[in-house]
């Protein structure tokens, strides 16, 4: 549906008839500084917060930050920021910024975990972590030490942090918080296209007719992507269309044409019931010709649990859960098929009543053929699918219907462009993973997915889940660019790369953050180090963790620019330089890469984490930590799993014994290669705290002044984190480059950035492989691309098929949550985020005006039900599940306007803690929590 | 729990707030040694972490004043997007064709009733008109490589007579104000460069283009 020349050509003729001036651009470039702002440097930076990634301009005066402004060169947001980007200008001001190291201890000045926190210096930190580390490695092996990641890392903090944890400690047990945010997201591409992150890009907003957005209030937590397509539907209010799907209303919904509130966890009735339609009522829509050639179509097994802990796990035998708790979490073992769910299981041979047995299946799947996958969607009936997902009781069941038909029948209009945008509501999910996949399904049978203006696009929800978390590798089953620490080859390209030993990497990561604390409440992981993260205020269940951390024999960390939660749980508290404190880089959604120079010198004494890191590896030796370890479990030949002792290997690399991990993994030769050049761009007029230390003489790690590291240590861990993706669908341009551009969107093969992935015309990697066959796109993904043939029920033959170059189609049915609204415990709980604050608070609680705009977290919810349970407006309530309660006020006006049976209550406020509410049962596939639905009862306070 | 909590604050050295941002951060530090520091003071919770009994939110105290007869609010920096001074009841939310801030904010309806008119930065498109051609992106009539070039090639202005379309969302940007307050000060000093700053944009489409070749920032 592209134009032609002449087509183009009478359409901008209009656009700038309806511009009253319009300007050419160079000659306001070129524009001087008023005199006023005279000694105000510009530069530009990447905003802190939400997964967007849009550009800013800083205003530096006297070293401090004076203004932020949106900045027009910035393709994401051209100019305009939303009320959380302009207050980047505040969010390292706040008065209780950390500036020391602060420890419990006693009063005989010793380490006391029971004790007061006092401030001491940065050598003495580095003296605790390092006697606390070694004695969980004593215990426990690698497994025994744990990270709290992040997808809020610079790309260069979290290359860092896992070089440390994988090469030098050989741990895995370093998982970030994108986990509870993008992760069914991610194992949902690696499912479909065998490679992660989306194919589609922003652009895509302004080339499309059609926006559905499911579960994403877009308006509030991607707020520019929003702005942009507020501008788009303004532009032609007609033929543009705009759909939200929630299980509320929003400020999503105030610009859509059509609303669907539905039932939470049914969004996977409303996918399957639009495949539906088109396979059984509109078969003619489907490209056979583009799904013949791309597609093949699989299935997985449906008893897999709910992500909860096990029967034989130490914590629950040891009592550690109430039989309140133990009623949910008995879902894990065994599931009885609910009259709501049985139609949709039908097929899988299950009947209502039937006990489901559930086993831990991993990420197995089959290819099934299309009869199969027919066979499959014949329960998605509109009738069965309205019925079970109408989320409103007082909506009409005939005007719900005709509003399904509706959005059936948007997608499938013949050169209709469609985006589908999602975020927590599809990834935090308990089948989180499936939805992800059945959102392509769709896209795919209609040749909708990976065009311009046409796509299932995911969202992120942090700045760098993507640049990160997901392409730096900071999971625990990751390495970087997509490579896996269970694949025997990647382990080898890293350790060649890292120069570190052959078999000194550990094969085996199952450390996800809800296993990092449930090891943690086990006893087996003794030390644990939080970065740039707040697990102990944002994990579900938080009371286990808190309790764990805090009352048993373990050192927790946390580093962090303000004393969250985390912080306060901790027995060592770090100060952390904050974004603009230092030189970093962030991948956005749309895989851009942007990066930014340090703006100012951190406060007090904080450091970076990249720093903090770097000095930790001056602590360990290759006599330390690369002898043989053990790990937990048994070999299939019963001895006991362990890492080999890979010293005499490193020996003959060079190394000895008291060789640090400080000079294999940082100060290498390398490393020493990338020239500080204080004369020259991007360096010259910035500092550099890491590199040449800065003018508060910082006392660092050995007692003595820190000068800097003499390298640019900056450029050195971005250009080998980058060497991993070129020429392997990860291509990053050079550091240089990317400070004189705002961002490229990867992969950047000859300097050019890639729009659609996936795509023949646009993806140098998607037409390498199509120019034999001439065909329009290519899966060049390589995850999961060779599968054993079967039906719905299972496998039939175990030899596997190829599928190079192909995408899947999965049949994946309803199911209900593990846990739902009953006589006791009568409401549907949803959690989320508000615009003016991020995440935890911990930044945007202490800027004055974010603060000011929404000083506390509400109850939303409807004015029916707070009647019935003789509630005012404004007045408190009490929120209680299984797990926990808190005391939030009552809001029946607000901005979200909740269905009868429903409540919502964001998560920043650290006083309404309502993660103590909520259950950790996460998608079994990806792992990650769903926070979006749990039950419980409301009553007056 | 006050006295508590300004303990805090300068045991962690940060003076800012009281005795200005230029004082050398090492100067208190020596002093503060011996001292020690609860789990409680820390924070913005200053309950346990168990005790939700006693846990209660700040309550939110919008001003109740209605458009027109409130006071505006200094804005935090030069060009900062205004707070909202006055009630929202009623006003929001914001519908595709209902957007009742433009009643009174629009620069002619402004004037007219002394409210904060919405500046010609919000009129100003800098997004590049973006189409498919022949397979081709064409920005704003031009291919580019990519969609951001080192040459500011792809920057785009265009002035417009209507309110560009994403600025349309007003709380997108610009909020009401609980009163009481703060839950921790805040030691940004805003530098205004223009008279009135605190009170007025000074914004043009030239200004927003100061410093935007951030190559020779560091010179």
């Amino acid at each position: 549906m592209s134009l032609s020349r002449r087509e183009f050509l009478k359409s901008s003729a209009a656009a700038s008839a309806a511009a009253t001036m319009g300007m050419a651009v160079p000659a306001e470039l070129e524009a001087a500084a008023s005199k006023a702002e005279k000694e105000w440097r510009w530069d530009k930076a990447a905003c802190r917060f939400c997964g967007t990634g849009c550009g800013i301009m800083m205003a530096t005066k006297n070293g401090k930050i004076v203004a932020v402004k949106g900045d027009p060169a910035a393709p994401v947001n051209r100019g305009l920021n939303c009320i959380k980007g302009y207050f980047n200008a505040k969010i390292m001001y706040g008065a209780d910024r950390l500036t020391q190291p602060l420890l419990r201890v006693g009063s005989d000045g010793k380490f006391d975990k029971h004790g007061k926190f006092v401030a001491i210096s940065w050598k003495r930190a580095f003296d605790e972590m390092e006697i606390h580390i070694k004695k969980a490695l004593k215990h426990a092996g690698p497994e025994g030490v744990g990270v709290f990641a992040s997808g809020q890392y610079t790309v260069m903090e979290g290359y860092a942090a896992q070089k440390m944890m994988k090469g030098g400690f050989r741990s895995n047990a370093i998982d970030p918080n994108a986990r509870h945010c993008m992760a069914s997201a991610v194992v949902g591409f690696y499912q479909t296209f065998g490679i992660d992150e989306p194919s589609g890009c922003y652009d895509d907003i302004e080339l499309t007719d059609t926006i559905v957005s499911w579960g994403s209030n877009m308006a509030e937590m991607h707020p520019i992507l929003w702005s942009r397509v507020t501008d788009r539907k303004l532009s032609d209010p007609k033929r543009v269309k705009v759909i939200n799907m929630s299980t509320y209303t929003h400020r999503t919904s105030d610009l859509a044409d059509i609303e669907i509130i539905f039932s939470p966890n049914t969004d996977l009735a409303l996918w399957n019931y639009i495949a539906r339609e088109i396979v059984y009522n509109n078969p003619e829509s489907i490209d056979w010709d583009f799904v013949k050639k791309h597609i093949v179509f699989a299935a997985s097994p449906v008893n897999i649990g709910y992500g909860m802990r096990r029967d034989n796990e130490k914590s629950i035998k040891g009592g550690k859960y109430t039989d309140l708790e133990m009623e949910t979490v008995s879902q894990e073992m065994k599931h009885t098929v609910s009259a709501k769910e049985a139609p949709a299981l039908k097929p899988y041979g299950y009947k209502e009543g039937d006990v489901m047995v559930n086993k831990p299946a991993g990420l197995k799947h089959w290819e099934i053929d299309f009869a199969e996958y027919k066979k499959f969607l014949d329960p998605y009936t509109l009738d069965y699918v309205a019925n079970i997902s109408k989320g409103d009781p007082d909506e009409d069941i005939n005007e719900y219907k005709k509003k399904l038909k509706e959005l059936a029948d948007l997608y499938i209009e013949k050169g209709r462009k469609v985006v589908s945008f999602w975020t927590m509501g599809m990834n935090q999910h308990t089948r989180g993973t499936w939805v992800n996949t059945l959102a392509y399904n769709v896209h795919f049978l209609l040749n909708k997915q990976a065009k311009p203006g046409y796509g299932a696009f995911s969202l992120t929800g942090q700045p760098s889940a993507c640049g990160t978390a997901r392409e730096v590798g900071t999971f625990c089953h990751r390495l970087p660019a997509d490579m896996m620490v269970k694949n025997p080859k990647h382990r080898k390209i890293v350790e060649n790369r890292w120069k570190i030993p052959e078999g000194t990497l550990n094969p085996v990561g199952n450390q996800h953050i809800m296993k990092i604390h449930r090891d943690i409440e086990d006893g087996v992981i003794k030390f644990a180090w939080v970065n740039v993260c707040n697990p102990y205020q944002d994990t579900a269940s938080a009371t286990h963790w808190i309790k764990a951390a805090r009352e048993m024999d373990n050192f927790i960390v946390t580093s962090d620019g303000y004393p969250g939660i985390s912080a306060k749980v901790s027995d060592l508290i770090l100060p952390s330089a904050m974004i603009y404190e230092k030189w970093g880089a962030y991948g956005n959604a749309e895989r851009r890469t942007q990066h930014w120079r340090q703006q100012v010198i951190p406060v007090g004494d904080s450091m970076s984490d990249t720093w903090q890191w770097v000095e930790l590896s001056k602590r360990f030796t290759v006599g330390d930590v690369w002898g043989a370890q053990a790990l937990r479990g048994k070999n299939k030949d019963g001895s006991k799993k362990s890492l080999p002792d890979v010293r005499k290997k490193a020996y003959a690399m060079g190394y000895n014994d008291d060789t640090t991990m400080y000079e294999i993994l940082f100060a290498n030769k390398e490393a020493k290669s990338y020239k500080i050049d204080m004369n020259a761009f991007p360096q010259k007029g910035f500092d550099n705290s890491e590199c040449n230390g800065d003018s508060r003489n910082v006392v660092g790690s050995e007692g003595t002044v820190f000068t800097g590291y003499g390298f640019m240590i900056h450029e050195y861990l971005f250009e080998e984190y980058a060497s991993f993706g070129r020429g392997h669908a990860h291509d990053l341009a050079d550091f240089t480059t990317y400070h004189r551009v705002r961002g490229l969107k990867w992969p950047v093969v000859d300097g050019k950035e890639t729009q659609w992935r996936f795509n023949s015309m646009y993806d140098p990697y998607a037409a390498k492989e199509t120019k034999k066959s001439g065909n329009s796109h290519a899966f060049y993904g390589g995850l999961a691309k060779a599968l054993t043939q079967g039906d719905l029920m299972g496998i039939k033959d175990k030899k596997k098929k190829g599928l190079k170059n192909k995408a899947k189609i999965f049949a994946r049915p309803y199911m209900d949550p593990p846990e739902m609204p009953d006589k006791k415990y009568d409401t549907w709980l949803c959690t989320g985020r508000v615009l003016e604050h991020w995440h935890s608070g911990t930044m945007t609680m202490r800027v004055p005006e974010l603060y000011r705009a929404v000083p506390e977290a509400l109850c939303y919810m409807h004015p029916a039900d707070a009647k019935a349970k003789d509630l005012k407006q404004g007045a408190l309530c009490w929120v209680e599940s299984r797990r926990g309660k808190v005391k939030a006020r009552v809001e029946t006006r607000g901005r979200n306007r909740t269905p009868k049976g429903l409540v919502f209550v964001p998560w920043f406020d650290e006083k309404i803690f309502i993660n103590k509410v909520c259950a950790d049962y996460t998608c079994p596939q990806s792992k990650q929590t769903d926070f979006k639905k749990c039950a419980v009862r409301i009553y007056p306070a | 729990m006050k006295t508590m909590s300004k303990l805090i604050l300068g045991l962690l050295s940060v003076t800012v707030i009281f005795t200005g941002c230029n004082e050398a951060p090492q100067a208190k530090q020596k002093e503060t040694l011996k001292a020690s520091i609860t789990e409680e003071s820390l924070g913005l919770r200053k309950t346990g972490l168990y005790a939700e009994d006693d846990t209660s939110a700040t309550k939110t105290e919008y001003r109740a004043a209605a458009p027109g007869s409130s006071t505006r609010l200094k804005r935090a920096f030069q060009d900062a997007p205004p707070m909202i001074p006055h009630s929202l009841e009623g006003l929001v939310p914001i519908k595709i064709d209902n957007n009742q801030c433009l009643g009174c904010h629009m620069p002619n309806m402004a004037k007219l009733v002394g409210s904060t008119p919405i500046p010609k930065s919000h009129f100003t498109n800098f997004r590049p008109s973006t189409h498919i051609i022949d397979g081709e992106v064409v920005k704003s009539g031009v291919v580019l490589n990519n969609t951001s070039t080192k040459d500011l090639q792809d920057v785009s202005i265009v002035r417009q007579g209507e309110l560009v379309g994403a600025r349309f969302n007003c709380t997108q940007c610009h909020a009401p104000q609980s009163q009481g307050n703060l839950a921790v000060e805040n030691s940004f000093e805003a530098d205004y460069t223009q008279k009135n700053g605190a009170s007025r944009s000074s914004w043009s489409g030239v200004k927003l283009m100061e410093g935007i070749d951030t190559s020779k920032a560091g010179n």
